[in-house]
């Protein structure tokens, strides 16, 4: 414990120094770097060492006389620092090329500042022990992210986005501590270890209060809303670290609560299942139909946590019928996929800024060509693309390969478990499916072919600060992919201090990651002796260079080639019920057409009810109360008396 | 020793049987067709020459090739040919093996994006399309095959205490799967009446105009994964024709035999006497196959297994 609160210290300083020191630009940048990787390796440290000893650690202090504030370390709240200490000095790295507009200076010295406020409130959100603590460090986390959102406060579309994040953030929180709320009236203590004596129909609404309050932040559909928007408003390595590791405390918190609970029905699983199924498949198929890059990869979060949560529910489904192998394997999958999850997400977020650093564009569809123009950042995501597809072999299929293996053991199970399983192998099949469409997608007509503007063919590649942290994220999606074994069983170890009897005997994980392993390396091999013998056979052959064949057609354009729109739309417009496709064509009239426009949009389901049906009666109905808000400052604080009148009224009645 | 040595025969013989299949289209149009070997005259012919790189494409383009021919030959290393033992199996190596046919789909959809030209990028959205929803049927199959005997892998599947095969106790739920297979193979080998491999007009291909930039050795790699992979499928649906514990030595390999040129002469027939579906009855025929065997598993929650 003393090494991870040394590494919050050191973090800390880091992150108060780029506001003295922004004057000397570089200098800042540097000093900033160095403290944030040194104390994300004590950091790091400190979790193998939980890792290596068992027990857990704890820590507490009191505050304003009346709280404690206590901080533990089990393994679940270790397997989810991990990405947290890996991730988030990488993206510090990233920063260094990507934030390179002197003239902000002072800017980008608060945006550090936040960034390590994030980091250590994220740490904290993982370790805290008590309600109080837990609360405090969530609301660090919202507002810090906030307020790194908020970047680019000058445009509108950021601020909007900033202030819908803050929303959705101020109401999931509200739900969690809503939650907090109802099992602190029947404990009437802050800490979590009462969680598990409240009686069981209080049970359920702390989870499910909390699982859409976490929801909300995980981006659980259908209140991801927020994600789309935020995630292109935010600089590229605050996405990475967003979507890559902030959202996973989402998922954090249900797991935990579920952990703190020790609830045992099957309603819980389900319902977490079937939230993951709709996520999964919805946040793909929205992903294939948008153009602009990061919204794009905001809705690949989506899918994936809905991944993740389908792991969870099916371990909390083999919890609630004693199957150990099915909880094991399915909350194993999960946690892996989260460490996954955080490496090829925050990769494909790099790799989309420095795309957008060097193109100043997001639209895809005016993109093209640029794995010549830009080798490393196209290579690096061209696997963390097959990576997220969960094709072999790279890490996500290791993880979407346990969740695979857990549904199956399910299959056996009662009528109705097993209906769900079936439901959830399914869809994983078809995310996968659709999730490769729609990286095929994003790689072919962003980096392959030929550029569709003139921005797009003078890009080149960035700074090697920038390629580093790329190219060190994409070996270990190969590394993890190859070499499943050590990670796997550390999956298994971040279970150890689950409620439950997950005891999957070490030698069938042992085994099972050992055949996959030599599966992946088998087809690596395989694919090495292919090349080979490619090589072999242009041995003293003519290879001549030509233009495309256009059958028949001697003047092709760039503007010609298929575009992502044309690519994903009939997949999207199969599934138009969940999907509004929106489509504005001027036509053709005349026997000499002028211009003519044709535009096509994908409109989120989530977001138009959410208007319709909450948002317009609310406005409708709180228009009619602007008269309170006159800007009339002692009549404020005369409300302010008359509330506090009214509260100390009721206190001394009851 | 002896599985090696199946699995290097798989691969050799996987170029014979689509002469098959032009015998008995060659047939059926009262010709007399090429001979049955053309398609390792044709593999030859292509060894031979050298290639056209368009100027548009980068290091993707000559990788596609490579990655699909790695992985449709990964596809039979798990494959129990003709009741021998695979070269390498587990339990859950079928969810390993489609996904990994799915990485050279990948890198095939990627080589075809990559020459820039817009007939190609509608082949490859038509592949990533079809083959999203075959992948659907793929895995309702697996599903009920785990439930008919709790087995992940090919081996345990046609080699196990209980094959499955559709002369036992619960074999009439096969003859779904039978059919939806063979559907999926015709969608997933571009066969007639999913796509056309004979077709002229390159709007109305899938998987041929996929490949129209490749030429030489690369292109020679494409046909010889195709190969592999048609005779994985067909091979798949033999083992639930074929009576495992029959015969064992060269009958059970003469049967299996004769039952996969029958599956092909099936391929050829089809191809005769069908036209392609226009593009958009495509999911709804692929859809089909999915309802089959998604009702034979909804059959087996219900105590018929």
């Amino acid at each position: 414990m003393e090494t991870f609160f040394t590494a919050l210290a050191v973090l800390f300083v880091g992150g108060i120094l780029p506001l003295f020191t922004y004057r000397w630009f570089r200098w800042m940048k540097t000093g900033y770097i160095v403290m944030t990787a040194l104390g994300c390796l004590f950091g790091l440290f400190s979790v193998l060492q939980a890792f290596r000893h068992h027990g857990i650690s704890a820590f507490s202090l009191s505050w304003l006389h009346l709280f404690s504030l206590s901080f533990s370390f089990d393994s679940i709240s270790a397997f989810f620092l991990l990405p947290v200490f890996f991730i988030c000095p990488l993206t510090a790295i990233y920063s260094f090329h990507y934030m390179n507009n002197e003239r902000q200076a002072g800017r980008t010295a608060v945006n550090f500042f936040f960034f390590t406020l994030l980091i250590i409130s994220m740490a904290l959100v993982a370790t805290a022990d008590n309600i109080i603590s837990f609360a405090l460090a969530w609301e660090l986390m919202s507002l810090s992210s906030f307020f790194l959102v908020m970047y680019e406060y000058q445009k509108e579309t950021t601020r909007k986005a900033g202030y819908l994040y803050f929303i959705f953030a101020q109401a999931g929180a509200m739900l969690i501590f809503a939650a907090f709320a109802v099992a602190y009236s029947h404990t009437g203590s802050f800490s979590f270890d009462q969680f598990a004596r409240i009686p069981s129909t209080a049970k359920l609404a702390v989870f499910f209060l909390a699982l859409v309050g976490f929801g909300s932040k995980a981006g659980i559909f259908p209140f991801h809303i927020w994600l789309p928007h935020a995630h292109p408003a935010a600089p590229s390595h605050i996405s990475a670290v967003m979507s890559g590791v902030m959202i996973k405390m989402g998922i954090y918190g249900i797991v935990r609560i579920y952990s703190l609970l020790q609830v045992n029905d099957l309603v819980f699983g389900q319902s977490v299942l079937i939230f993951g199924i709709v996520s999964g498949v919805l946040g793909v198929v929205y992903a294939l139909g948008k153009h602009d890059i990061k919204r794009l990869l905001a809705y690949h979060s989506v899918e994936n946590i809905g991944i993740i949560l389908i792991g969870a529910g099916i371990g909390m489904i083999g919890i609630a019928m004693n199957r150990p192998m099915m909880a094991g394997f399915g909350f194993a999958g999960c946690l892996l996929h989260v460490l996954n999850h955080s490496i090829f997400k925050s990769l494909l977020f790099m790799g989309a800024g420095s795309v957008l650093q060097k193109t100043k564009s997001r639209h895809i569809d005016q993109m093209g060509g640029l794995m010549k123009r830009m080798p490393i950042t196209g290579k690096t995501f061209l696997v963390g693309s097959i990576s997220i597809s969960g094709l072999p072999p790279f890490n996500g299929f290791i993880s979407e390969f346990l969740i695979y293996f857990a549904a199956f053991q399910g299959l056996d199970l009662n009528r109705s478990s097993s209906i769900l399983m079936m439901l959830a192998i399914v869809s994983l099949a078809l995310i996968g499916g659709l999730a490769a469409a729609c990286f095929s997608k994003v790689i072919g007509v962003v980096f392959l072919g030929e550029p569709r503007s003139r921005k797009v063919a003078g890009a080149s590649e960035p700074g090697l600060t920038m390629t580093l942290p790329m190219v060190v994220l994409a070996f270990f999606c190969l590394v993890i992919g190859i070499y499943p074994q050590p990670f796997v069983n550390l999956a298994f170890q971040g279970l150890r201090d689950l409620h439950g009897s997950i005891m999957v005997s070490p030698a069938i994980i042992l085994n099972l990651s050992g055949k996959l392993a030599m599966a992946a390396r088998l087809f690596v091999g395989l694919l090495v002796v292919s090349m080979v013998l490619r090589r072999g056979l242009y041995h003293n052959k003519k290879v001549v260079d030509g233009p495309t064949w256009g059958c028949g057609f001697s003047r092709p354009t760039p503007r010609m080639q298929y575009t992502g729109t044309s690519y994903a739309m009939s997949v999207v417009e199969f599934f138009r019920p969940f999907v509004k496709v929106n489509t504005s064509y001027s036509g053709i009239r005349e026997i000499f057409p002028l211009e003519t426009t044709y535009e096509t949009r994908v409109d989120d389901i989530a977001e138009i009810s959410l208007n319709r049906g909450i948002i317009r009666p609310l406005l409708k109905v709180l228009g009619r109360m602007r008269w309170i808000q006159h800007g009339n400052i002692q009549l404020y604080i005369g409300y302010i008396i008359l509330t506090i009148v009214v509260l100390l009224f009721f206190i001394y009645t009851t | 020793m002896e599985s090696l040595l199946t699995f290097g025969l798989a691969i050799l013989s996987a170029p014979l049987f689509p002469g098959v299949i032009l015998k008995v289209k060659a047939s059926f149009a009262g010709k007399k067709g090429p001979p049955l070997l053309i398609k390792y005259f044709t593999l030859m012919k292509l060894l031979r020459k050298g290639s056209v790189y368009s100027t548009s494409t980068s290091f993707v383009f000559k990788m596609g090739p490579t990655v699909s021919f790695a992985s449709a030959v990964m596809a039979l290393i798990f494959f129990p040919l003709a009741g021998s033992k695979p070269v390498f199996s587990f339990q859950g190596d079928v969810i390993v093996l489609f996904y990994i046919l799915g990485l050279g789909r990948f890198f095939t959809i990627l080589a075809a994006l990559d020459t820039a030209s817009p007939f190609e990028g509608m082949g490859a959205a038509r592949e990533a399309f079809f083959s999203m929803l075959a992948e659907a049927t793929i895995f309702m199959v697996l599903i009920l095959f785990y439930r008919m005997n709790g087995s992940l892998s090919l081996a345990g599947y046609f080699l196990g205490v209980h094959p499955i095969t559709l002369v036992s106790a619960n074999g009439a739920l096969l003859l779904m799967v039978i059919v939806a297979m063979f559907m999926i193979l015709l969608t997933e080998n571009s066969r007639v009446p999913v796509d056309d491999p004979a077709t002229h007009l390159e709007l109305t291909m899938i998987h041929e105009v996929m490949i129209l930039d490749h030429s030489g050795p690369d292109l020679a790699l494409i046909e010889a994964g195709a190969f592999c992979k048609l005779l994985f499928y067909a091979a798949f649906i033999t083992h639930l024709l074929v009576p495992p514990n029959l015969l064992a030595g060269p009958v059970y390999t003469a049967g299996f035999v004769t039952i996969l040129v029958v599956i092909y002469i099936m391929i050829g027939i089809v191809e005769s006497i069908m036209a392609r579906f226009k593009m958009n009855l495509v999911p709804k025929y692929i859809l089909t196959s999915f309802t089959l065997v998604s009702f034979a598993a909804i059959l087996t929650t219900m105590g018929v297994v």
